[in-house]
């Protein structure tokens, strides 16, 4: 039974994937993606709710299971995909209105669309750490034609970019797998056992130190440069600016996650090897420093609304890097974070892309006073900025002010200064342009559009979310938390 | 067999350094069809000393390895070759002559790095290791210091290669279920960069990336 449900959360996608290809009616291919995201994205919460209740799920011979850690993000996978799929059905609809997408541009992003999900399943479902990488390449090369769905010489300089730096970065990450299949000799496990992370992990002190070691180096600049650390960003603001606003919105809400996750996973074999978890944690911690440091120097000076939300990933990334990287209480809050901030940057991508529909343009300046002429995702923006850049009472506050009490407890001051030096820097620049998109003087206001029902929920709805979440932790999800951190060894 | 294994290893590195010097891209493709042949001999090669049933699926992973590398993929880059109109590489960001002593510098460090990693004794030859990392660092070096889109897919075909190299050498047992998806993964990467040379070429009469330098900052 539960065996189904992992190979239904895999197969479902890809047939609706399947299904979108073979449909004529441009409209029914986005009524098609969005309904098959959304009854796989049930079959995944289906599946992490039994895990969180009775315990990791495995099948096909041990290579797919799921446990605490990946239930976890597969949550956040299932809610963020399923916004996003219902997001777009709104968001082509005008699109098609206007005449600017034709079927087989709908029939392509269906497809890629739905299918992407399915790699992005396959990663977090697998228990051998080269399928495990197989996924994440596979989201590399489904994807790239999701930031072109309109050809233009940007979006194609985008994806090119996209596609040759992040193939390029993940093969050091295939060199990382391979070192730590080489540092298990002496385990002597069979081939069909090799690289299944349970094994390893089971027993991790076995494993030769210093290949480890150099694997995990490899591990965390390849899977880095996917997740968009900074200094291996160089793709990221371009692709997440071009692309399509619901493809942007799943980039940043899950994509840069699933590839973080696949560094995490090393994190137990890394310190059941060497004893000691610093080696990794100290890594993680300088790169998700290093990420919110460049992020603030970009946000400052940017005009492109899609750009600025771009950066605003590069630093929440690292700071969620920055809290795995403290260990402790750490882990828990940059679990938290992971949520807070997938909600939180698919409704501003939401925002950006539905406005910048009706102006014509992403330019900050040309988005002026949005708050007034265009409720209500002008509004939703604002308030999305606002949380984007830790206003409290925002469940995204509540998830930094805890990754900073890591800090203090791990007695890093240095790191705690650096982190509130960027914060600020962020804080005062981001606030700069909400400001100025809300209560600007608007110029040519485009005529009102009448926003349906769903609009208003997607618009509100998220941010009510973390409205709730940052005054109020449910238990479930205050469990399920504490059970993934479990699986890193952190938590409070 | 393990003289054979050498040759075949000895004869990787000349190619690597045929494509650091030349500038004709029907060069490249060429020699990465060879560099395909050459590694599909390599897994059946280090288990000939014992006939078991894992020789045979060997056997069947070398077949595909030369298939996909050896033949399906030249295929495809002719015809961007044909698409995009391109047949050299003119001004490449290094010169020639200076990515030649690069790669024979890069290649007394891989010998060097390769020789002292501490890893499993079991690989079927001490310079499997060397030079798969050579043929990485080579096709790195390539996607960075040249300038033709269909370069830069060569230099990652060329960066896969070092990694298929290091996969026979260092993890004799891994999967081979996990190597045929790493090679689908290639053959869709390959596949989908074609697709992208082809658009690029049509919108900007070129293929050059530094004429993709218009998102900035």
């Amino acid at each position: 039974m539960q065996a189904l449900l992992l190979w239904g959360m895999l197969l479902v996608p890809m047939a609706a994937g399947g299904a979108c290809l073979l449909i004529p009616s441009a409209r029914r291919v986005l009524d098609v993606a969005a309904a098959g995201v959304i009854a796989s994205s049930a079959l995944c919460a289906g599946a992490a709710a039994f895990v969180f209740a009775r315990g990791p799920i495995f099948s096909a011979g041990g290579w797919l299971f799921l446990d605490a850690l990946s239930a976890y993000h597969m949550l956040v996978m299932a809610l963020v995909f399923s916004l996003s799929g219902l997001y777009a059905r709104g968001y082509f609809a005008h699109e098609l209105d206007a005449g600017e997408l034709a079927p087989a541009q709908a029939r392509q992003f269906g497809a890629l669309f739905c299918t992407s999900l399915a790699s992005m399943v396959l990663v977090l479902v697998s228990n051998n750490l080269g399928v495990m990488w197989i996924g994440i390449e596979a989201t590399t090369l489904l994807t790239a034609f999701l930031i072109c769905v309109h050809v233009t010489p940007t979006s194609l300089e985008a994806m090119w970019k996209y596609l040759l730096v992040c193939s390029v970065g993940v093969a050091f990450a295939f060199l990382g797998t391979l070192l730590t299949g080489a540092s298990a000799h002496r385990l002597h496990l069979s081939t069909s056992d090799a690289l299944l992370w349970t094994r390893l992990r089971a027993e991790a002190s076995v494993l030769d130190p210093l290949s480890i070691k150099a694997a995990f180096i490899f591990v965390l600049v390849g899977y880095g440069t996917k997740a968009g650390l900074a200094p291996m960003h160089t793709w990221l603001p371009d692709a997440h600016s071009q692309a399509p606003a619901p493809v942007s919105a799943i980039f940043s809400g899950f994509m840069l996650n699933a590839a973080l996750y696949c560094v995490l996973r090393y994190l137990p074999l890394v310190e059941g090897a060497t004893g000691s978890p610093s080696f990794c944690l100290d890594l993680l911690a300088a790169f998700g420093l290093v990420s919110i440091v460049v992020s603030a120097a970009f946000i400052v000076f940017q005009h492109d609304v899609k750009r600025l939300l771009a950066y605003h990933s590069v630093e929440h990334l690292g700071i969620v890097t920055l809290g795995f990287g403290l260990g402790g209480v750490g882990t828990f809050a940059a679990l938290f974070h992971t949520l807070n901030h997938s909600v939180c940057k698919t409704l501003a991508f939401f925002c950006a892309g539905r406005l910048g529909q009706r102006h014509g343009t992403h330019d900050m300046e040309a988005l002026s006073g949005t708050l007034r002429t265009a409720p209500p995702w002008g509004g939703a923006l604002f308030g999305s900025l606002l949380a984007l850049i830790g206003v409290a009472p925002f469940a995204l506050f509540m998830s930094e002010l805890q990754i900073l009490r890591a800090a203090v407890d791990g007695r890093s001051f240095w790191t705690l200064g650096i982190f509130l030096a960027g914060g600020t820097i962020i804080f005062l620049g981001a606030l700069r342009h909400a400001v100025a998109m809300a209560w600007g003087e608007p110029h040519a206001a485009p005529a009102p559009d009448h926003p349906g029902a769903l609009d208003r929920f997607l618009a509100w709805g998220p941010l009510a979310l973390l409205l709730v979440l940052g005054v109020w932790m449910p238990p479930p999800l205050g469990d399920a938390l504490r059970q993934a951190a479990m699986v890193l060894g952190g938590g409070p | 067999m393990y003289a054979w294994s050498d040759v075949f290893l000895v004869f990787l590195v000349l190619t690597n350094l045929v494509l650091l010097g030349s500038s004709r891209l029907v060069v490249y493709i060429r020699v990465s069809a060879v560099q395909g042949i050459v590694l599909g001999f390599l897994p059946i090669l280090t288990h000939l000393h014992d006939a078991t049933p894992r020789l045979l699926l060997l056997t069947c992973l070398g077949l595909v390895t030369m298939g996909v590398k050896g033949v399906l993929f030249p295929w495809l880059l002719f015809r961007a070759l044909r698409e995009a109109n391109v047949l050299r590489e003119p001004r490449p960001f290094v010169g020639y002559i200076a990515s030649t002593i690069i790669g024979i510098a890069a290649l007394a460090v891989s010998l060097r790095v390769g020789s002292r990693l501490p890893l499993p004794g079991e690989a079927f030859s001490t310079l499997a290791v060397p030079v798969g990392l050579y043929t990485f660092f080579v096709g790195l070096f390539l996607v960075i210091s040249r300038r033709k889109a269909l370069t830069q897919v060569l230099g990652y075909l060329v960066l896969e290669n070092g990694i298929y190299t290091l996969g026979v050498a260092l993890v004799s047992e891994v999967s081979i279920l996990v190597e045929l998806g790493v090679l689908l993964d290639a053959f869709v990467a390959v596949f989908v960069m074609q697709i992208a040379i082809y658009h690029i070429s049509h919108e900007f009469q070129s293929t050059d990336v530094d004429r993709l330098a218009k998102l900035k900052g």
